[in-house]
């Protein structure tokens, strides 16, 4: 056991625009630690090594894997995570409405990862294209839906969000 | 009875799950945390078969922080040996879910360690000794059924885990007089579901309760409860399983395998213990499926007419398919639904199921439906292709058609209604069959690029009742009028993705007249739910929309009664609707008004008739009315209820330079009868076609013939992507079941169970200039490539210096 990665520090960031303090191990990924510590379970763990694209998060507002990233990688940084895009079960951001319209779901493990995703190819490119919606979400697996209904979803999304004023400030 | 007013039944209603699922507030197993939890790791065999000859825990034992350290030794004090999921016929291993004396498959458990965090039990792995004595090893399935192969289990003499065989007619005679006979090696690779979210389990023995909670992602709750109190020797009414979200199942989640394992933790630490597979773990042992040869003779007559078929299956489940999970069963069902949607004359088959040193083999999508409609389904294409039809055409020619319904298949299944060629009519346009041949044609020669399509049927026998097996045969719910006039179903039926948490509701609200939000549905929890089985072998609209549909009407019938003595007036002429009871043209009493005097105003003795035994609720249990375990004279049971049936297509581009194949469009038309939610369905039938073309495409298990595994991680393992796959056409023949209440037919594997046979039949339509055959899946470039070496066309084309 190496014991350096027992030596706790000190870690203080801003998830949903709360800000926490923590002392963790440096080893304690970020993943884990929205998990474990912060009892955000709405992040997902499906693979630990960066495939899956289940846990991606924003990181000032750009989507990360929260699973390639230590928390104490975090510090004074801005975490978005699923839990904080809407503001209440009445409250649904256009791309979460979407996901339910379009039948973006199944078991809906991916799908916390898959509209984090979607948050950052939006942010960056409000009008994709099909094509462009694919190759934007090639890093989230989906075993459930064959994502046809995801793009579906996501351009549903897309073109609700351009008709009303920007719902929120993703920075790119 | 009145008839009911289908207003919910076939309306495409969002999901009652999806709310808390998109923002995050879904609850699966690793999602939930109590007091005092510890956590588990297992430390797994780096060999697929190998003596144990010491296992030294000390070191670990003695690191701060670890509560447990077990071996397969140790956990004899607390459990026996894995209980068996079927045994019909079968060999069934002693095996325990920690290896003792020996080591089965590469990834089984040894060693289970307790510890305060997951990071810190990760790390008492490395504080373990064993020694192992390495002994040859057998992968291969031909292999492993050979003479002289090493044998898993020395006391069983040979490899094998069960062997079946039927034969119907004149097999021989109908092939000495055959016009055309036709052969075939058709072999499929090992694969899996390997759902997003692996396995998990939170157990919590309360010695002084002496109570056993587990919590654990799974298909079948109570089924989980029965293996693991068979497991432990523990009484199982003192077993409670809780199963909350489920991150997909596809058929893997159906047994009690590692999940023992935390809950011997907790027996011997006191404490509860989670155990979060990692992806790791779950490609290692997380169930593994296919992985199978069939040899295949056909006779057909010159017109085009199928006359024989001599069909032999040679299974691989790896080191066991009864106790691990069942999946020695599936080739059994492989065997007897071989014949398809086709009509015979003659037919025998022999199935033979071996063990070998890979993972043990459970359910996925499926179960032996897949397994029977893959080889016969590239046969179909190419004898037609031999016998000079069209592949549509020879097929047309060969189902069992619209009006023979009931219909005697050959090899014992009563099919029940269908048009299969409709559904594959549909299909031809849907997809522009003819267009794309003419394009073919066209194109074909122009660039490295080749166009090609193929078709496939299929059938979806749903809702299997398997004896002396978990799969068994009957459904049971309860529906109950609560005092405020809103109802809960409670099931055993486990929502794993597709959908019942609001389909049921549907079927409800249509029967009490009530809206999907006026009912809600309880499962997940074995204290809570009779004991219904699980959604496994597509049986949810066979079974359990049949059971709750018919409790639903008891019920509904019950309460006519009450209100009929209320206001002295017939029950026949009453009806549910709007959330009321009525009486056409007069009186009206809303559910909540009855619900309201039914338990407190004035409360049950003033407003039940004597005659009316419960109006609360009613708990009704449902079976097939045309399963049957008893041989007819031929020797012949009939397992399945429902035959959903379907025809799809694939359009690929062949790169003939790369070898790599581009999906440009797939469509499926699909009959599973009555539909209840065409969203949902066709949301299924999108996921299950793209699990299937990733079997067809990428998907594979790499053992070597040492037994070692390669690829254990998703970088390795392949999964289609958002880019790997087309949008999807859907169309729908609607041919209601007979045999289920409400017409329905179970649906959710039908369309995992074609895309090999498409893909494989789309792909030698492709590159027909070069006569490719396939012979292995998956078809990835290097395979196509070595496929198209063997063409002197293409060598000459694109051999570099040829
Ligand atoms: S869990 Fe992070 S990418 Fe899979
Ligand atoms: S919805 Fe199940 S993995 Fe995407």
């Amino acid at each position: 056991m190496n014991e350096a990665a027992m030596k706790a520090i000190r870690v203080t960031t801003s998830v949903n625009g709360t800000s926490y303090t923590r002392a963790v191990e440096p080893r304690l990924l970020l993943s884990d630690f929205l998990r474990n510590e912060l009892g955000l379970t709405g992040t997902h763990v499906g693979c630990e090594h960066g495939k899956c694209g289940a846990c991606t998060v924003l990181v000032g507002g750009r989507a990360v894997r929260a699973c390639l990233m230590f928390a104490v990688q975090a510090e004074g940084k801005s975490v978005e995570t699923i839990e904080g895009l809407a503001a209440g079960a009445d409250a649904l951001h256009p791309i979460q409405r979407a996901f339910i319209d379009c039948h973006g779901l199944q078991c809906g493990f991916c799908t916390p990862g898959m509209i984090n995703s979607t948050r950052a190819l939006l942010a960056a490119n409000p009008a994709p294209t099909d094509q462009e919606i694919r190759a934007g979400l090639a890093g989230n697996i989906c075993r459930c839906t064959g994502y046809v209904n995801i793009v579906k979803a996501v351009r549903q999304a897309a073109n609700e969000m351009r008709t009303t004023a920007a719902p929120e400030g993703v920075s790119k | 009875m009145t008839k009911s007013t289908s207003r919910w039944v076939g309306a495409s209603l969002a999901r009652k799950q999806d709310l808390r699922l998109v923002t995050g507030h879904g609850r699966y197993t690793d999602d939930i945390s109590v007091p005092g939890m510890l956590h588990a790791a297992m430390l797994r065999s780096p060999h697929a078969h190998a003596r144990i000859k010491s296992v030294d825990v000390s070191r670990a034992r003695a690191l701060p922080g670890v509560h447990a350290v077990l071996t397969g030794e140790d956990a004899k004090r607390y459990w026996g040996p894995l209980a068996p999921t079927i045994d019909i016929g079968m060999k069934v291993p002693t095996v325990y879910a920690l290896a003792t004396d020996k080591v089965y498959y590469m990834g089984e458990p040894v060693v289970a360690i307790a510890a305060d965090t997951r990071y810190l039990a990760e790390d008492a792995l490395e504080f373990i000794d064993v020694e192992y004595e390495v002994l040859p090893a057998v992968t291969d399935t031909e292999a492993a059924l050979a003479p002289g192969a090493p044998l898993l289990y020395p006391e069983w003499g040979d490899n094998v885990q069960c062997a079946w065989g039927m034969s119907v007619g004149a097999v021989d005679e109908t092939f000495a007089r055959a016009d055309h006979v036709f052969e075939f090696r058709l072999p499929q690779h090992r694969y899996s579901g390997a759902s997003l979210e692996g396995r998990a389990a939170l157990a919590h023995y309360d010695a002084y309760n002496r109570k056993l909670t587990l919590h654990c992602s799974t298909q079948a709750p109570n089924l989980v409860r029965t293996l693991v109190a068979q497991t432990f020797r523990f009484p199982e009414h003192d077993v409670q399983v809780i199963a909350p979200d489920i991150g997909g199942g596809y058929g893997n989640k159906l047994q009690a395998d590692a999940e023992v394992i935390p809950c011997l933790l907790s027996l011997a630490t006191g404490r509860p213990v989670k155990w979060t597979e990692s992806r790791q773990e779950n490609l290692l042992s997380g169930m593994q499926c296919r992985d199978y040869v069939w040899y295949l003779k056909v006779a057909v007559s010159k017109d085009g007419i199928l006359q024989g078929l001599d069909a032999q299956v040679l299974g691989n489940v790896g080191c066991d398919g009864t106790c691990h999970a069942a999946g020695a069963g599936k080739f059994l069902v492989a065997a007897g639904y071989v014949p398809g949607p086709y009509k015979w004359h003659a037919f025998r088959v022999a199935t033979k199921v071996a063990v070998s040193n890979k993972a043990p083999s459970g359910a996925y999508r499926g179960y032996g439906k897949d397994i029977a409609n893959y080889p016969l389904e590239v046969a179909m294409s190419r004898m037609a292709d031999a016998l000079g039809l069209s592949p549509a055409e020879f097929r047309r020619r060969n189902f069992v058609g619209k009006d023979e319904f009931p219909y005697q298949q050959i090899s014992g299944p009563v099919y029940d209604s269908g048009d299969y060629a409709q559904c594959l009519a549909k299909l031809l346009e849907l997809v522009d069959y003819d267009e794309v041949k003419q394009r073919q044609a066209a194109t074909q020669g122009k660039s490295a690029k080749y166009l090609g399509i193929g078709i496939a049927s299929m059938l979806e026998p749903s809702g299997g009742a398997v004896p002396s097996c978990i799969f068994n045969s009957y459904e049971v719910a309860t529906v109950r009028l609560m005092p405020e006039g809103g109802v809960l179903v409670l099931t055993g039926h486990q929502d794993i993705g597709q959908g019942s948490e609001t389909t049921l509701c549907q079927v409800v609200a249509d029967e009490l007249g009530l809206t999907p939000d006026d009912v809600r549905v309880v499962y997940g929890d074995t204290n809570a739910v009779p004991y219904g089985l699980g959604p496994w072998s597509s049986r949810g609209a066979t079974f359990n929309v049949s059971c709750i549909a018919e409790a639903a009407r008891r019920l509904k019938a019950n309460l006519f009664e009450v209100v009929a003595n209320l206001w002295q007036c017939e029950a026949a002429g009453l009806v549910a609707a709007d959330g009321a009871i009525v009486e056409p043209g007069g009186r009206r009493m809303t559910l909540r008004e009855l619900g309201n005097k039914l338990h407190l105003w004035p409360g049950a003795f003033g407003v039940v008739p004597k005659h009316v035994a419960n109006p609360f609720e009613v708990t009704h249990y449902w079976t097939s009315p045309i399963a049957s375990w008893t041989p007819d004279e031929l020797g012949r049971i009939r397992l399945y209820t429902t035959h959903p049936s379907g025809s799809s297509a694939i359009i690929v581009e062949v790169d003939a330079e790369t070898g790599k194949i581009e999906v440009k469009d797939v469509a499926i038309v699909d009959d599973c009868g009555v539909i209840i939610n065409p969203t949902i369905v066709e949301g299924q039938l999108h996921g299950g076609y793209v699990q299937g073309i990733g079997g067809a495409l990428m998907e594979e298990f790499h053992y070597d013939e040492r037994g070692q595994l390669w690829n254990t991680d998703l970088t390795s393992y392949l999964h289609p992507l958002a880019t790997d796959v087309p949008d999807i056409k859907c169309d729908h023949v609607i041919s209601p079941s007979p045999y289920t209440t409400l017409g329905t037919k179970g649906m959710g594997e039908g369309s995992t169970i074609m895309p090999c046979a498409a893909m494989v039949n789309a792909v030698e339509d492709a590159l027909k200039p070069f006569g490719v055959r396939v012979d292995q899946l998956p078809l990835t470039p290097e395979r196509v490539i070595r496929l198209l070496k063997t063409s002197s066309i293409w060598r000459e084309m694109y051999e570099v210096g040829a």
